[in-house]
């Protein structure tokens, strides 16, 4: 009786602290992705992103979703993928319009993914 | 995460809810929470298991949420005794020295030939068989024994007003002689909740909110 008391308080308890974790590793990697998607669009809208700076958000998304997967369903990771790989391409070539159309989709994405895993009503229901 | 938890918490509640008020007529021999933890984890544990874009852990994490609630469930049982009766339901008295208790059927969803069928299952093939019959909270059927078990079986002619004409026919009744027989009765068909008779002609016969009586009726075929 006791031990299942206590099984249980302690099931409940790593399972709140394990939610708390996630909820703070999802926003911490979500805001330096943001940040540095915003970075890009910056150098996108004045027209001096290069190679190496695509590259560079490209290897920090590549770094951060291999973790991300374990924690978000793939489609959502994908999503992002899908667009940082044309605005990358887009800035190979110098189109940046179409560049910064792409890294904008990608910037609102890193701001609004995270949300939609917070414990909120609308996402309960 | 906790999202998860939350939602697997929901629709823990609701198919409880759900379940506690189809009553015993759909969890047959386990308690409804139990029933609902067999209903969710096998689905918990395939989705992800099968779609790879859903991380396992959304899985593991609803598996552990029904693991909590199981226990949580299972410490309300056993420190707080109405909330056992809230959660589990309790056993309803389907038959009395009276006949048949009508409104526990209803309430529990069931009508008359699922309680003659759970009476067969138990091994009593007359209604009069048992002094008491109930239904345990987890829906199996128990009775005590009146202790003059006939030794023919019984089958239904009236069911909750209506007549089985299949059983009639194979007692040899004509439809003129059972009107003769419930006119001689004072019933009227859409008021006898359940008449049945056995090869010697033994007839069970109760009337809507009425006790049973028992009464004798000339069959043409034996069996």
């Amino acid at each position: 009786m006791v031990k299942s008391v206590v099984l249980t308080l302690a099931a409940i308890a790593a399972c709140a602290a394990f939610f708390i974790f996630i909820e703070w590793y999802l926003d911490k990697e979500f805001t330096e992705f943001y940040l540095a998607a915003d970075a890009l669009y910056e150098k996108i809208e004045n027209e001096t992103a290069n190679r190496e700076d695509a590259n560079a958000v490209r290897i920090m998304w590549a770094d951060k979703r291999s973790k991300l997967h374990i924690f978000i369903p793939h489609n959502d990771i994908s999503y992002i993928d899908y667009r940082l790989n044309e605005a990358t391409s887009y800035i190979y070539t110098q189109d940046y319009h179409s560049a910064l159309a792409n890294i904008e989709i990608v910037r609102q994405l890193a701001k609004s993914v995270p949300g939609n895993y917070k414990l909120r009503l609308e996402n309960i229901f | 995460m906790a999202l998860i938890f939350v939602r697997t918490a929901v629709i823990f509640i609701t198919l409880l809810l759900i379940m506690r008020l189809m009553g015993k007529s759909q969890i047959g021999e386990m308690q409804p929470f139990e029933f609902v933890i067999t209903l969710l984890i096998a689905e918990l544990a395939c989705i992800p298991m099968a779609d790879s874009s859903i991380p396992l852990l959304y899985g593991v994490v609803a598996i552990v949420a029904i693991f909590i609630l199981h226990q949580i469930v299972w410490l309300l049982d056993l420190w707080f005794r109405p909330m056992k009766a809230v959660i589990c339901g309790r056993p309803s008295l389907v038959i009395t020295k009276q006949g048949i208790d009508e409104y526990q059927l209803r309430k529990n969803n069931l009508d008359v030939s699922d309680l003659i069928e759970s009476m067969r299952t138990a091994g009593y093939f007359n209604l009069d068989d048992v002094y008491y019959g109930l239904y345990e909270a987890n829906g199996s059927f128990s009775a005590l024994e009146s202790g003059h078990k006939t030794n023919s079986l019984a089958v239904t002619i009236i069911d909750s007003g209506k007549i089985n004409v299949h059983n009639l026919e194979m007692c040899g009744i004509s439809r003129e002689k059972l009107d003769e027989f419930l006119k001689q009765q004072g019933a009227k068909l859409k008021k006898v909740l359940v008449m049945t008779v056995d090869g010697n002609g033994r007839v069970y016969f109760q009337p809507s909110g009425k006790p049973y009586r028992i009464l004798h009726t000339e069959v043409s075929k034996r069996w």
